[in-house]
């Protein structure tokens, strides 16, 4: 894995600066179990805050380094007001409003999400040109978001209860997890490996491997920023080994425990985007 | 100057044999060490050319060719690569492949098919799994419950019974991208496609999969592999195989003929040998200079070897009818080759002509073998000078005791016939000028019927595998041969019409300002567009965003958020393949291509877009249509990238919108079809004009064809006219006389005459070898003439007239041109056993010119002869 480990690298001083600001998890206990980091990186990556906000950048080069933009705003409420990663409390059920502003023809088009734990997500895809509200069928999150490299469920996150988790090595600064998922057959991977920084649960690499072992994907996170006491991902990147295709997601305008309205997260306002809170 | 050389080289061959023979097995040993030991040890001859093999009827043009760079060019821009098909077909069963036991093997092959790449030169090759089409590999969009929209696998897993199977089918032919592509419209078939990133690998994929799917018909199940990467990566294996058997197949054939005729078998082998030496030291030649051998170079030892025999034959035919007079080698050979000195040099030198005349051609593999036939054909003549000679000397004269032609001996068969031959054309001249001027019409109307057309895949027998599988596929699908249609904005950058730009800001800012934005960023934005010069973009982009970044308030901010909205559309108006006029004229484009019957199916964006459109309005049928707004065309598309597969949309349209293209499907790979469909295409466009300006640019293999065929066509008519002229000079100049010159080309121009007029009458198509006999007939037809011609003016001027020295041409000269008709054209029947189509027809023609001009020589010459014997011996 000489490749992981180079990005690795590039990413530790980053880290390091980041972690200077983080004392608690700087003395987190040496010895974690596997679901205790499981469930800090789940956290660190969705559940930071009882709420949340970012203007997202999204860029896609393919393979010959055509390049497409989208602009996009995404809400996000939990159902739980707990805020603790170790005691399983801050796992609920969530909702997601994700305001697309441009390219032009998808001006105003909304994708709303209602992650569910114990039920499959519940999913909403707005075309503001056709007026038209759609619901997108449960069965398979794991299709492109928007036609970029990003999976729906790379954005609202995948069930920790899908898959089986095993810590392979807790060596310098990273717990490396193998993940192997427990219905093999909904899924289009083998496995996944998941380098999670040690001090801030950040899972800065994510690579997954096909059924012959091959990997074709990768997540990699490419920017980290202390927000508001949080350590939160500002550049991310996807790439599609086999296109030849990466997705960069840059997040700006940052804010956690924004005021949001649950009434704001229903088909009412698909048609009547909150001008304010998307601002 | 002529009668010098002529000595100097039989003195050279009769006095120093040893030395000739020792020169000439050096020099060929050396050539081909040259080019085998790059061959075989790659490495350690590094700075050699190795053997180096192309199958792709792609450099039939030259690399820089336009239409080539443009090929390549927009199948990077759509991601298009070559494509493998496997056809699955199940007849026993009532639900044909579409059965669960069926589906279920195809999707452990598509599984299979998914990790066939193999590392080659430090890169990935093979199968590109991410673009094969496989019921498991594609999306299924439909309508979920709730008014949903589904994207879901069309067979994530195999089916778990025959109705899961059925629902496999009838959700597939649902979708219009899928149906008569993946599965076949009458439900009886389906196929998988499997793009490759290297054509080279087709003949080891087909393999693979042949090996992987072995033993299915026990099963009821037909698997059929094809597709044109595969025909033409099979052609050149099998070309292998076929130069290795062929070629001395032919040899043994001629060897047992020269063999029958002039007994010895020592002096027999020598004619061998040459032919020997000539092929393997031209080929030697051509792999050592670095070029590849390609399917026209692969002939070129069948070509050589006749010339060279020919030559041989000439000589062994005078030495065995001479010898029995002299019983002195040394006193015949001279003889011999004195007498045949000048008109072999001449034969050679014309036939050189012939074949070098294709290097006026703009085909780079036919230059080169033009080129390098008339290489061995000079080498052919070297060495049958030197060599023949040479040997004959080193022959013990003991063991030619018996040998030759005795006189007073009773005339055989062929000396029988070939008097009476002479007595005919002579005293009855009418009969062979009607007889040739009826042969000359038909072979006029014969040519006027020639149709010009090729497909690789008919390059292959009836029978063979991969013409049933093409038949088969076709058949039941929208067809295996893709032809391209490229449409594009002009080039350069869109112009933009600031007036108009201006009146939908006016538009626009009278809607938001009543809404409560702020007027004055539009009148900022208002006054930079009306003083701007060129495309103002990039400064409007410019101040929009300092003007969000530094907007105060409410109304500042959702304004310049309106003016960037209003900047977004004025920049997708460059657009061109999202606006619903253009999509709608293409897809009436598309129609028209339909109804040219090679079109089974054209796969397009306006039917992706009416697809999801349909499923996004419920499904209704009369929903199946072009959106009435470009954003509404946008949102269709973004949500069909929600699946997946999000990079198939880039296989029909440029990110930027500005380029598309239909994937018109033939069943028929034919150059005549595919000429056919562009036309179709040309009318509809010169009659229809695109709503928006719009270019169009044809690509795709099949279309390559269409274009290296008519300038080959052109190319060797040209080459042929030229040569023929050339030809023409050379026999007035050896002849010293026009009509003598003229009359030398009348056995040419008939025999070629005849030949495309029976190729035009049997509706034979005029093909790539056929073209390339054109050259052939020239080399050997001439030969004859020259020979039958030179031989008739010395007899005259020995027995003082026409009539007195019939006897005497149609004595051993005729013998000679008759015997060699004879081996060469017998010898070349092996070639029919070839399964390769291309073989068949080079065998046949040749057999038919040998023969045609031969009779054509002993028919026609000497009754023209008789007609103008007053102005021919003045």
């Amino acid at each position: 894995m000489a490749k992981s480990k180079g990005i690795s690298c590039a990413l530790a001083s980053l880290l390091a600066t980041v972690t200077l600001s983080f004392p608690a998890f700087a003395s987190a206990p040496q010895e974690l179990s596997v679901e205790q980091i499981v469930h800090r990186a789940n956290y660190t990556s969705y559940y930071q805050g009882k709420s949340g906000r970012a203007q997202v950048s999204m860029t896609i080069t393919d393979s010959q380094q055509r390049v497409r933009q989208r602009e996009l705003t995404i809400l996000r409420l939990d159902a739980s007001d707990s805020d603790n990663p170790d005691d399983g409390s801050y796992q609920s059920d969530q909702k997601f409003y994700i305001y697309f502003k441009r390219p032009a023809d998808v001006n105003k088009m909304v994708f709303l999400v209602w992650k569910h734990l114990a039920s499959d997500d519940d999913r909403w895809l707005y075309l503001p040109d056709m007026d038209l509200v759609k619901r997108i069928a449960a069965s398979d999150q794991r299709t492109s978001f928007v036609g970029s490299d990003y999976f729906y469920e790379d954005v609202s996150g995948r069930s920790l209860a899908a898959d089986h988790h095993e810590l392979t090595s807790s060596d310098g600064d990273y717990y490396v997890l193998n993940n192997t998922p427990l219905a093999a057959e909904e899924v289009e991977f083998g496995r996944y490996e998941i380098y999670v920084h040690k001090k801030t649960f950040i899972p800065v690499q994510t690579t997954y491997f096909d059924k012959q072992g091959e990997p074709y994907r990768v997540a990699t996170v490419l920017a980290v920023s202390d927000i508001e006491g949080y350590p939160t991902v500002t550049s991310a990147k996807m790439q599609d080994l086999r296109s030849g295709s990466t997705t960069v997601m840059t997040y700006s305008s940052v804010d956690y425990n924004v005021e949001l309205d649950d009434e704001l997260f229903t088909e009412r306002y698909l048609r009547r985007p909150p001008r304010a809170q998307l601002r | 100057m002529l009668k010098l050389l002529c000595r100097g080289m039989t003195h050279l061959a009769i006095v120093r044999p040893r030395t000739v023979i020792a020169a000439m097995v050096i020099s060929t040993l050396t050539i081909v060490a040259t080019a085998a030991l790059p061959s075989l040890w790659p490495e350690r001859f590094s700075a050699l050319h190795g053997i180096e093999v192309d199958t792709d009827p792609e450099n039939m043009l030259s690399e820089q060719e336009p239409v080539r760079l443009f090929h390549h060019e927009a199948k990077e821009r759509f991601n298009l690569s070559d494509m493998i098909v496997v056809g699955v077909t199940n007849p026993s069963h009532t639900q044909g492949a579409f059965n669960a036991a069926t589906l279920k093997r195809v999707y452990q092959l598509t599984e299979f098919a998914k990790q066939l790449q193999w590392e080659i030169d430090g890169q990935r090759e093979g199968v590109l799994s991410i673009d094969l089409l496989a019921p498991s590999t594609v999306d299924n969009i439909e309508q979920g419950g709730l008014g949903s929209v589904n994207f879901s696998w069309l067979m994530s897993a195999p089916p778990a019974d025959d109705r899961a199977a059925a629902q496999v089918l009838e959700r597939a032919q649902k979708i219009p991208f899928l149906n008569g592509t993946l599965v076949s419209e009458d439900g009886e078939a389906l196929a998988l496609y499997l793009p490759i990133s290297k054509k080279e690998l087709a003949y080891r994929i087909r393999n693979e999969l042949l090996e992987f799917t072995h033993g299915w018909e026990h099963s009821g199940d037909n698997v059929y592999i094809t597709g044109l990467p595969v025909a033409e990566d099979t052609f050149g294996v099998e070309m292998f195989i076929q130069m290795a058997i062929s070629a001395p197949l032919a040899m043994l054939v001629i060897f047992l003929l020269l063999w029958l005729f002039f007994k010895k078998l020592i002096l027999v082998a020598s004619p061998m040998i040459v032919a020997m030496v000539a092929s393997l030291a031209t080929m030697g030649l051509l792999i050592a200079t670095g070029n590849t051998i390609h399917i026209m170079s692969s002939m070129i030892p069948i070509f050589i070897m006749p010339i060279a025999v020919l030559d041989a034959v000439h000589i062994l035919s005078e030495f065995f009818d001479r010898y029995g007079r002299h019983r002195d080698k040394r006193k015949t050979i001279t003889e011999v080759i004195e007498t045949l000195f000048a008109p072999m040099l001449f034969t050679t030198l014309t036939t050189m002509a012939g074949f070098a005349s294709l290097y006026l051609t703009p085909i780079p593999p036919v230059q080169v073998f033009g080129l390098y036939i008339a290489i061995g054909v000079f080498l052919a003549w070297l060495w049958t000078m030197l060599f023949i000679p040479a040997y004959i000397m080193l022959i013990d004269e003991r063991r030619l005791e018996g040998y030759g032609h005795h006189e007073g001996e009773r005339p055989s068969l062929l000396g029988r016939a070939l008097a009476a031959t002479g007595h005919i054309t002579t005293r009855r001249p009418w009969t062979v000028i009607a007889a040739t001027t009826l042969a000359v019409v038909i072979a006029v109307i014969g040519i006027g019927r020639i149709t010009v057309n090729d497909n690789p895949t008919r390059w292959f027998e009836e029978s063979h595998p991969i013409r049933v599988a093409d038949r088969v596929l076709n058949d039941h699908f929208g067809g295996t041969y893709m032809g391209y249609l490229e449409l594009a904005a002009p080039a350069g950058p869109a112009t933009l019409d600031t007036a108009a730009m201006q009146a939908r800001l006016t538009e626009r800012q009278r809607a938001a300002t009543g809404a409560g934005n702020a007027s004055a960023p539009y009148q900022r934005i208002q006054a930079l567009l009306g003083a701007a010069s060129g495309d103002p973009s990039d400064e409007l982009q410019a101040v929009i965003g300092s003007g969000l970044d530094a907007a105060v308030n409410d109304a500042d901010y959702y304004a310049w958020d309106d003016l960037q909205g209003w900047l977004d559309t004025e920049q997708q108006r460059s657009q061109l393949f999202k606006q619903p006029a253009m999509l709608n004229w293409l897809d009436q484009l598309q129609t028209a291509l339909l109804a040219n019957p090679s079109v089974g199916k054209v796969n397009s964006l306006p039917d992706v877009v009416k697809t999801v459109h349909r499923e996004l309005r419920l499904g209704a049928t009369e929903q199946y249509r072009i959106p009435a707004t470009a954003n509404a065309v946008g949102q269709t598309l973004i949500t069909y990238q929600n699946s997946h597969r999000p990079h198939d949309l880039w296989h029909f349209v440029t990110p930027d919108y500005r380029h598309t293209v239909l994937w018109i499907q033939l069943t028929s790979g034919d150059n005549q079809d595919m000429e056919q469909v562009i036309a179709t295409a040309e009318q509809f466009i010169a009659s229809n004009p695109p709503p928006q300006a719009a270019e169009h640019h044809w690509f795709g293999l099949t279309y390559i064809n269409v274009v290296w065929q008519g300038k080959m066509v052109a190319g060797m008519l040209e080459a042929f006219l030229g040569s023929f002229l050339v030809v023409l000079v050379m026999m007035v100049f050896l002849f010293r006389s026009l009509l003598w010159g003229l009359l030398a080309m009348i056995p040419l121009a008939v025999t070629v005459g005849l030949i495309y007029g029976v190729i035009g009458l049997i509706g034979k198509d005029y093909d790539m070898p056929v073209a390339v006999l054109s050259a052939l007939s020239l080399g050997l037809a001439v030969d004859y003439a020259i020979h039958f011609l030179a031989r008739a003016r010395e007899a005259v001027a020995a027995a003082g007239s026409w009539r007195a020295a019939t006897d005497e041409v149609f004595g051993e000269p005729a013998r000679a041109i008759s015997r060699n008709a004879i081996i060469l054209g017998a010898g070349f029947t092996p070639l029919l056993a070839a399964p390769l189509v291309p073989y068949q027809t080079v065998g046949i023609f040749i057999a038919s010119i040998i023969l045609i001009a031969a009779i054509a020589t002993l028919f026609i010459l000497p009754a023209l002869i008789t007609y103008l014997q007053r102005w021919l011996f003045k």
